[in-house]
């Protein structure tokens, strides 16, 4: 029972993590970027490059994939993305291929073994008697902080407030001055680097294997309708019950059976309630 | 008039080209390559029956061609059908899979169904895995006997199964069946107002593709002797996708040439075997940036202007 | 003969706006009938239920004897009725002609062996002969009126229903869209239905008005009539400037 409290904590960790940057570049810049999954992979990956073949410590490692990946997603926003606005489906189409091109970069250059991520505390904590690695609570309190972080800089700060203004209303953004192509770039970093955090965190205990992208960007599309698009409470909340529901399906029927909860959990979503649980209708 | 005899014309010299070429040059190999283009061909052409005219992307292609397959092998191995059964049963059991996911999901717009369909196919290639014992898992089933054991003969088969298919899709797209199809594509609401039943014709649409791409699903089943949950992937749909978008989206036959200029592309890059996606990837990417409307419709409708225009 | 269209006690509310309230009116066949209101009155709505793009509340229509109540749009449509949006919504990627036809795809039992030449004949008609071949998209706004007129046409309905065809068009093209509902109303014997929130096009055209002010009818009866009616009157003039200047423009 505590097990699956503190597994569950820890899986809905990761994807709130990964929920939350994914539905935020979609609420402000109103972009579905199938590449999102790609800056996860990407983060592990970093992690993984800096430390076993460039000798770094694993903080500086982690900093500077997490830092790199960033400054790539603003490549992304600005050189593809942006010239595909106009159509939706165009993003979607060239997103997909810039995750396709990260996947098989990431096979021709480390081929298609996984690979391990070191761990930032490797030590076991007993915790009411289960064992629990040291890395999945880090992982845990890691993408707590983050997230309450990206919460007050959002509520707090004044780019925060410009990144309000522009989710809310583009047009009326725009006549107050406020630059929205600018928002869409610091946005695209922060979703990135959140991204490419939790690749980080998540990397060992987890396959680090080029394909890696593809489970996570479904979970956070499932996580993101489930909780509504552009809604981060929504989407934290819907990483609350799918982390749950995984770990519950898992520890009760059997682990091959978790990928499929998300999945399934997203098609009957979008088949009853297409404007999310919680968030408003959006804009189909 | 003029410009359908042309169409005609370049239609006669296409079909002819590719069945005297494996003649030239010979050597199974070729023949192979050749067969495995004329499939995705049919992959391409039934993609774009329903994504290209009603604007929908079916980001879960695979689904269809994987049942499609699937249904080849079980009947085959399983159950001990002649491989002739294959063809009807598989477009059966992919229109079955249609209109499951279909009836729900196609009042989905945009991304929206693009993720449903995807879903759809992920939990799939899932559940291959996952009742391993009846789908043999990983390695999927093996042993699926040659429709025709002359490999030429298996190649004309497959062409004119592609010819067939194409000549279906393009009659129906250019009928009033396929304008309401655009126009739904244009705008739903005016097509109500207009009184056409929307969900029916899409469905419809997605029925019929889902048909032929099950029916090449189970020509692949019978080419490769064999299948596996890979043919349900999500870069199966994309490779399909990026060959629609080079042939030139909602033009039906644009997508026959974009699926066989690619395979034998790639083909020709074999030396950089591991390159393969990689190659996809930046093609999509490239068409996606300097030529939105693909490469071989335009440039047909270009030589058909000019030729129109001297007499 | 009963009437064509008979509507009564229809009720929708949007949350806790009454969008339409306890409506009730009836149309004759061959009548053209004006549907008059400010903005927000529940106009669009009123189609919209009537079409059943929305599902009312209560009340009922009935058309040619039939109940749609719960009838899909393009069953309604398929009965006979054609209608227009307010903001022009023409099928984008297609050509002139193209709309045209798609416009007579759905109707039941109609001849659809000369659709292409019928839907030509509507072109010419609507003045948009020249043009049949162009992109939809590169047609002005003027002319995508016009269009979606032909395509509600090609339909061959019984009942027309025009949501504000004279919104952001020219005196000129105003007059020759008047001219244009007359005579198809005219040779077809078509009945018609027409929104507008300015008297002004009304007048010459319509045999009846109904007005509407917070979704509630407020008053019916023939144009001059309407025009005096205190409560028309007050719905305009109570609105501030700009729609008292809409009513002296009116008057
Ligand atoms: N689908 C809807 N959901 C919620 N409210 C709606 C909906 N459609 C209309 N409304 C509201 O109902 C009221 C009536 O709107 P309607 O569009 O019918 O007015 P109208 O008379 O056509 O006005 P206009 O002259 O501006 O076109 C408005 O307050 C509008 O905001
Ligand atoms: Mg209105």
């Amino acid at each position: 029972m505590l097990e699956i409290l503190i597994h569950g904590a820890v899986s809905s960790a990761i994807y709130a993590m990964l929920a939350v940057g994914f539905t935020l570049i979609f609420g402000v810049a109103r972009v579905l970027n199938l590449a999102h999954g790609s800056f996860y992979a990407l983060g592990a990956y970093g992690a993984y490059y800096f430390t076993s073949h460039l000798h770094m410590p694993l903080l500086p490692a982690a900093l500077l994939a997490i830092g790199l990946v960033a400054l790539f997603g603003v490549f992304v926003e600005k050189v593809l993305v942006r010239p595909m606005r106009r159509s939706q489906l165009a993003v979607l189409m060239i997103t997909l291929a810039v995750a396709l091109v990260v996947e098989q970069a990431l096979f021709l250059t480390f081929g298609s073994e996984y690979r391990n991520v070191p761990e930032f505390v490797s030590r076991k904590f007993t915790i009411g008697g289960v064992d629990v690695g040291g890395q999945r609570l880090l992982a845990l309190g890691v993408s707590v902080v983050l997230i309450g972080l990206l919460w007050l800089f959002i509520q707090r700060t004044r780019l925060g407030s410009a990144i309000l203004a522009v989710s809310q209303d583009p047009e009326a953004a725009s006549y107050m001055g406020i630059p929205s192509d600018r928002i869409f770039s610091i946005v695209m970093a922060l979703s990135a680097a959140l991204a490419a955090a939790a690749g980080v965190l998540a990397g060992p205990f987890l396959t680090v294997q080029p394909t890696m992208w593809l489970l996570p960007i479904v979970k956070a599309f499932a996580i993101v309708i489930v909780g509504g698009l552009g809604s981060i409470p929504g989407s934290i909340l819907a990483a609350l019950m799918l982390g749950y529901a995984e770990t519950i399906v898992g520890y009760t029927i059997s682990t091959s059976w978790t990928e499929i909860v998300s999945v399934a959990a997203t098609l009957l979503m979008l088949v009853f309630r297409p404007a999310g649980m919680f968030g408003k209708r959006a804009a189909f | 008039m003029f410009g359908k005899r042309i169409d005609f014309a370049g239609a006669a010299g296409f079909v002819a080209f590719m069945a005297v070429l494996p003649l030239v040059f010979g050597g199974n190999y070729l023949i192979g390559v050749l067969t495995v283009s004329v499939i995705y061909g049919i992959w391409a052409v039934s993609w774009d029956f329903m994504s290209g005219l009603t604007g929908r992307e079916n980001f879960g292609h695979s689904l269809f061609i994987g049942v499609g397959a699937y249904t080849a092998g079980f009947l085959n191995t399983k159950f001990g059908f002649s491989g002739w059964w294959s063809l009807p049963a598989s477009m059966i059991a992919a229109t079955v899979f249609a209109l499951i996911i279909g009836l729900p999901t196609l009042r989905l717009r945009g991304p929206y169904f693009a993720l449903a369909m995807l879903s759809g196919a992920v939990i799939m290639q899932r559940l291959m895995l996952i009742f391993w014992e009846q789908t043999g898992g990983e390695e999927g089933i093996n042993g699926i006997e040659p429709l025709i054991h002359s490999q030429l003969g298996f190649y004309y088969f497959a062409l004119a199964t592609l010819v067939v298919t194409t000549a279906l899709l393009l009659a129906l797209a250019r009928s009033h069946w396929g304008l309401i199809l655009r126009a739904i594509r244009g705008d739903e609401a005016t097509c109500q107002a207009a009184g056409i039943n929307v969900t029916y014709y899409k469905i419809a649409s997605l029925v019929i593709s889902a048909a032929f791409a099950g029916a090449g699903g189970a020509l692949y089943a019978h080419y490769q002797l064999q299948v596996s949950p890979q043919l349900f992937a999500v870069v199966t749909s994309i490779t399909i996708i990026t060959m629609v978008y080079v042939g030139g989206m909602a033009s039906i036959y644009g997508p026959v040439g974009g699926a066989i200029l690619l395979v034998l592309l790639t083909e020709l890059l074999r030396d950089f075997g591991e390159w393969r996606l990689m190659v996809y990837s930046c093609t999509l990417i490239l068409i996606l940036f300097f030529l939105p409307n693909g490469l071989i419709a335009p440039t047909w409708r270009r030589v058909k202007a000019k030729l129109g225009r001297p007499q | 003969m009963s009437a064509l269209l008979e509507v009564s006690g229809l009720n929708k509310h949007f949350g806790g706006l009454q969008a339409v309230r306890d409506v009730s009116f009836s149309i004759e066949p061959g009548e053209i009938v004006g549907i008059l209101g400010p903005n927000g009155a529940g106009k669009t709505t009123l189609y919209n239920l009537l079409t059943g793009f929305i599902p009312f509340d209560s009340g009922s229509v009935v058309f040619k004897g039939r109940n749609l109540r719960g009838l899909a749009p393009y069953r309604i449509a398929g009965l006979g009725i054609s209608r227009t949006f307010q903001l022009c919504r023409p099928f984008i990627g297609m050509s002139v002609l193209e709309n045209a036809v798609v416009g007579g795809l759905g109707a039941q039992g109609i001849d659809r062996s000369d659709l292409d030449q019928r839907a030509l004949a509507l072109l010419d008609q609507v003045g948009l002969g020249g043009k049949a071949l162009l992109p939809v998209e590169t047609l002005s706004y003027g002319d995508q009126r016009r269009l979606e007129i032909a395509r509600a046409l090609a339909a061959k309905p019984a009942l027309l229903l025009l949501d504000e065809p004279f919104a952001g068009l020219g005196s000129g093209e105003i007059n020759d869209l008047s001219a244009l509902i007359r005579s198809v109303h005219a040779e077809q014997g078509l009945t018609v239905m027409l929104i507008e929130h300015k008297l002004h096009e009304f007048m010459r055209l319509v045999d009846r008005v109904i007005a509407l002010d917070f979704g509630e009818m407020i008053a019916e009866g023939t144009p001059e009539d309407i025009v005096r009616h205190p409560a028309v009157i007050e719905a305009y003039i109570g609105r501030g400037d700009e729609q008292a200047e809409e009513q002296t423009d009116a008057a």
